[in-house]
């Protein structure tokens, strides 16, 4: 009773203070701005924490995220095995082999118009085919270790890549293009100069998307066939032996993850696309 | 006349529905409907949990469907669960009891081909393994304890597949070995082309590793309840009926078995051989659970080395309250 009556006390107060924070003359400054959502994750923590201990919630259900913290701690070694295989090995050379065959296909559709009438629908098509389908046949084809979840990355990602380039490619008005003719600029030189810094934003807006689905093609694929380590597998397997703890810590660890990636494919378009109207700060 | 006599068959009708309502009881399986669990599905076809006013609804497992989650989240009343898992969950804080054990026997076999010139347990090391997950790798890490046979990878150990359930890596050559039951997975690989002699083979009844597998479990504290302990032997008794009968009438027991396949994937000849290597597991069980075979599975579970199943000896993990009464 005393952990339910202390969680909903927590709540109101910080409520109370994320509130005051919003409406205050402080509310643009950047203290604010990280300020107001941190102490909102935090509370969520608080109130989880109180309601488990409070209900009594058997572990096996829900962990508390103190359990959750303490598995993280110990389990460290076991984590980071787990990181690389799947989000290194797996997922990461997945993306970089998807998005780079994307780009490519993207110019040579840009280049011959039969291509795109003809590529791109069976690239539709072959997006739209569930992950949970293709991921067994993919370990079949290439067996069970990270090669099989890179392919799964990669047939994931190669769609919406594709897609965003040949758009970003579109970009460019008749006026830019006749300036380029003007200065005797031929087809690679007006693609280079002209064309994909125009395609930039797009491009960039292709590999964030690509982000998050390399990650969650990574970890799936592994419930279908992998060796011992693996964030996909671990979390199965511990979901099996009912360590919910462990579970929770892994997809902590994959959240993270998947946030330190999408921020660092961010940050890299802050800088290559700074002269895009969305990157213009706030004051 | 003819209004007398329609209404008269219908209050007739009425009164036979309402004899159908008995008490509902869940019973969870450990994996899909199969001749595995043969003795049920007999005891549902049959009336014999009708006979005891039992309403029973069994619901099929599969991938990802643990066992003992279900129980946890209230989604069964009876679970079907091999002794090591329920044990575990018992240690991680899930008080199972072991109420039954119709299978007297383990099934659990280590599969390997012969190609691999592997001849004995003591070839395993820098070997590839194909082990189940998902609870059911227990029996196999305390086997690889027991041999002293690493298996995270370091020196002197085997590789660790997480084998899907298929024996698609032994066919496919991507483990030597793969785990395998008498009454499935085995027969798949010799369905798909390979003789029995391209095969080595290695049961951990054989191998001296053997732990209990399919029994009956239900939560701790519901067996304070009366009412529920009655149903419970009630259940018992027309389950362990239904086994008998299985095992006495085996293809009959498969027929009835794919008539609740939902999924349509068995077949008849899949089923009839399974429910004949089944009745081999239960034959000499009357339901009861033998506390030696319970020691012994305890024991080989403790004896896991440096990464034991379970840490320390259960207490209060079996009952033999309910076959008590059920089987008087």
């Amino acid at each position: 009773m005393i952990w339910l009556l202390s969680g909903a006390l927590f709540w109101a107060a910080a409520f109370a203070v994320n509130v005051a924070v919003a409406r205050s003359r402080h509310s643009a400054r950047r203290w604010a701005r990280v300020f107001v959502p941190a102490l909102f994750g935090i509370t969520i923590l608080v109130v989880w924490e109180c309601l488990v201990r409070g209900l009594g919630i058997s572990p096996v259900l829900l962990p508390a995220p103190s359990a959750i913290a303490a598995r993280f701690a110990s389990s460290g070694e076991i984590l980071w095995q787990d990181f690389v295989q799947t989000a290194v090995k797996g997922a990461l050379s997945g993306y970089v082999i998807g998005c780079a065959a994307a780009f490519l296909t993207a110019i040579l559709v840009d280049r011959r118009d039969f291509l795109r009438r003809g590529l791109l629908p069976v690239g539709n098509f072959v997006a739209a085919l569930p992950i949970v389908g293709i991921a067994p046949i993919l370990v079949k084809w290439y067996g069970f270790g990270w090669e099989s979840k890179a392919a799964v990355v990669v047939v994931m990602v190669f769609f919406p890549m594709l897609i965003n380039t040949v758009s970003g490619l579109g970009e460019t008005s008749a006026m830019q293009r006749d300036l380029m003719r003007t200065y005797a600029a031929g087809y690679w030189t007006t693609l280079l100069k002209l064309r994909l810094p125009a395609a930039m934003p797009f491009v960039f807006n292709g590999l964030k998307i690509s982000t998050t689905l390399a990650l969650i093609g990574a970890i799936v694929a592994e419930y279908f066939g992998s060796p011992i380590y693996g964030m996909g597998f671990r979390i199965q397997s511990e979901a099996g032996r009912l360590s919910m703890d462990m579970v929770w810590a892994e997809i902590a660890v994959a959240a993270l993850a998947g946030s330190v990636f999408y921020g660092a494919v961010a940050l890299m378009e802050r800088i290559v696309t700074f002269w895009h109207p969305s990157q213009r700060s706030q004051r | 006349m003819k209004k007398l006599l329609m209404s008269a068959a219908a209050a007739l009708g009425l009164a036979g529905a309402g004899a159908q309502a008995g008490e509902d009881l869940t019973l969870q399986l450990k994996w899909v409907t199969q001749a595995q669990f043969a003795g049920y599905y007999v005891a549902l076809e049959k009336g014999f949990y009708e006979e005891e006013g039992l309403d029973v609804t069994i619901k099929p497992g599969g991938p990802d469907i643990a066992p003992t989650q279900v129980l946890a989240g209230g989604g069964a009343d009876v679970v079907i669960d091999w002794m090591p898992s329920a044990l575990a969950a018992r240690e991680k804080g899930l008080p199972l009891v072991n109420i039954a054990q119709p299978f007297k026997r383990s099934g659990m076999m280590l599969t390997c081909r012969a190609d691999t010139g592997i001849k004995s347990p003591a070839d395993f090391p820098g070997k590839t393994l194909g082990v189940w997950f998902f609870g059911n790798e227990y029996p196999f890490l305390s086997w690889m304890s027991q041999l002293g046979i690493p298996t995270d990878g370091s020196e002197g150990g085997v590789t660790v597949l997480k084998q899907g359930f298929n024996v698609d890596p032994l066919l496919q050559g991507q483990a030597d070995c793969i785990s395998t039951m008498t009454y499935n997975e085995y027969w798949q690989v010799i369905d798909a082309g390979i003789a029995p002699e391209d095969l080595v083979t290695f049961k951990y009844e054989d191998q001296g590793v053997a732990t209990l597998e399919d029994g009956l479990y239900v939560l701790e504290d519901r067996l304070s309840d009366p009412a529920f302990e009655d149903q419970l032997v009630r259940f018992v008794r027309a389950s362990m009926k239904g086994w008998k009968w299985a095992e006495e009438n085996p293809d009959e027991a498969a027929m009835i078995v794919l008539e609740y396949d939902e999924t349509g994937a068995q077949t008849e000849k899949h089923q009839k051989r399974m429910m004949g290597e089944i009745a081999k597991l239960t034959a000499g069980s009357d339901g009861t659970l033998d506390p030696a075979d319970y020691q012994r599975t305890v024991d080989i579970l403790l004896a896991g080395g440096s990464d034991p199943v379970i840490t320390k000896e259960p207490e209060g993990a079996w009952t033999h309250a309910i076959t008590d009464k059920a089987l008087k």
